[in-house]
């Protein structure tokens, strides 16, 4: 194949992967939607649609900007096929885009080229199937596990899920922000402490604590102070 | 039959499980065709092999600690729903954060066991499923011509990606102002309720993940990296244990 053959050979496999992606996704998108109502039926309980209403708009807010922004940065990074894998896919900054660049290092692809294209495809792939088997089969471990699981003496722990995310999460991210966190963490914690009535709604409190945040970083970013 | 054995279920398998395996098809139908446009091209097998078999063993420990994820949620969603989240679009804080935020609004007073419905359920599955599909519409709508629009942009993503963007800034700045909300909560229970149950837990947490970007960061041990928030996570839980049985 000489390098006019090779340009138009990838361009159609590109064509061919964007086309299937689009299929995919739309295939994707319309069966997992499905699934909570068809666990509705299983259940006899169908979603209740103004709850559902409240917290998709509480949602939304916050991960839609982090969706578009996570999209507008990682695609380049990924490439066509790795981009349609790993949005489906999900652990987008943890795991597959380090993966991803992890096996063009190994193969010492050079970037913008079919190569590089082909191996983050093949990586991402490879990737998303190994932790589907690795969770299929702790999974099937799982199940003699669930009486453990349902003791009463563990409900406390899986009653604070949350607790522990954010605390977890607090450390890593105040450790990366520390200037952009203080003031936010300090006006949340007052104002949770003398008006203790907004603690039950914490989804919208999220919204000015996400604002005072964002607020700061432009300020530091602008001082160039970050 | 309690909720939870509702929650775990066979039909509750069934249904979850054939997202999967829809997952697991498309990624074996991109591997093949990727593999053969390679070969096509004239790359090297062992180059493709070697892509395929990195991924793999980069993969490995960071799938076990999202299979400690799907522990951590299985108390209180049972097992089939934190595997089908957190084997599709989904990661661990988001599945977490966006499944309380959903138990709120349902009534319940947090992701808390003792109180889940059936209709608390399905509605956190239906918020957890649409809250985190925009991604997919970017690539579906976009992807082709932006990429178009970036193409033989790979090294300017790159300089961006090791750089502090205002992009980068803007994601940190929106998280600390999450985590903040949630901190501040903790610190109003314990003040108001004297319930130091979710603070304690979070500071154990908190104390943990220290811990682990000591070695991560200071002592270069990457690797622990992919472990740190599910193990963290565990040890607040099993604070919470403790300080409830004292």
């Amino acid at each position: 194949m000489n390098e006019q053959q090779k340009t138009e050979f990838f361009e159609t496999y590109n064509n061919g992967i964007h086309r299937f992606g689009r299929i995919m996704l739309t295939v994707a998108i319309i069966w997992m939607i499905s699934v909570p109502f068809a666990m509705g039926v299983a259940l006899g309980a169908m979603p209740s649609m103004p709850a559902f209403g409240k917290a998709i708009a509480q949602v939304a807010l916050i991960y839609l900007p982090v969706a578009i922004v996570e999209f507008l940065i990682y695609a380049p990074m990924l490439g066509s096929g790795a981009s349609y894998l790993t949005f489906l896919t999900g652990n987008v900054t943890n795991m597959k885009v380090p993966c991803a660049v992890n096996a063009r290092d190994i193969c010492k692809t050079e970037a913008g080229t079919p190569e590089n294209e082909i191996v983050s495809t093949l990586s991402v792939a490879a990737s998303a199937l190994t932790t589907t088997i690795v969770i299929a089969a702790g999974v099937l471990m799982m199940v003699p596990l669930a009486p453990v699981l349902e003791n009463p003496v563990l409900v406390p722990a899986f009653n604070n899920v949350v607790a522990a995310l954010f605390g977890a999460l607090g450390c890593k991210y105040y450790v990366k922000g520390l200037k952009i966190a203080i003031l936010p963490f300090i006006l949340m914690s007052l104002l949770c402490i003398f008006v203790p009535s907004v603690i039950s709604n914490v989804g919208f409190l999220v919204i000015p604590s996400g604002l005072i945040a964002i607020g700061v970083s432009y300020l530091l970013f602008k001082k160039n102070r970050l | 039959m309690s909720v939870l054995q509702q929650l775990n279920s066979p039909a509750i398998y069934l249904i979850c499980g054939s997202v999967i395996v829809f997952v697991v098809a498309m990624c074996i139908v991109f591997m093949l065709k990727s593999y053969r446009a390679g070969l096509a091209l004239g790359m090297d097998k062992t180059k493709l092999k070697r892509a395929v078999t990195s991924s793999i063993t980069f993969t490995l420990l960071p799938s076990i600690s999202i299979l400690l994820g799907v522990v951590a949620l299985s108390g209180s969603l049972g097992v089939p729903l934190p595997w089908l989240r957190l084997s599709v679009v989904g990661a661990l804080p988001y599945e977490t954060n966006v499944a309380d935020m959903a138990s709120k609004s349902i009534g319940l007073s947090g992701l808390n066991a003792s109180e889940m419905t059936p209709q608390a359920f399905t509605t956190i599955a239906l918020v957890m499923t649409v809250g985190i599909i925009w991604g997919l519409f970017c690539c579906i709508f976009l992807l082709k011509r932006y990429m178009k629009k970036v193409n033989g942009a790979e090294k300017k993503a790159t300089k961006t990606k090791g750089g502090r963007n205002f992009g980068d800034v803007l994601t940190l700045a929106m998280f600390i102002g999450l985590v903040s909300a949630y901190l501040g909560s903790y610190i109003g229970q314990f003040t108001a309720d004297k319930n130091i149950v979710p603070i304690i837990t979070a500071l154990v947490a908190a104390a943990v993940m220290g811990v682990f970007y000591y070695f991560t960061e200071k002592r270069k041990i990457a690797w622990l990296d992919n472990f740190s928030i599910a193990v963290s996570m565990l040890a607040g839980m099993a604070a919470a244990v403790v300080v409830s049985l004292v």
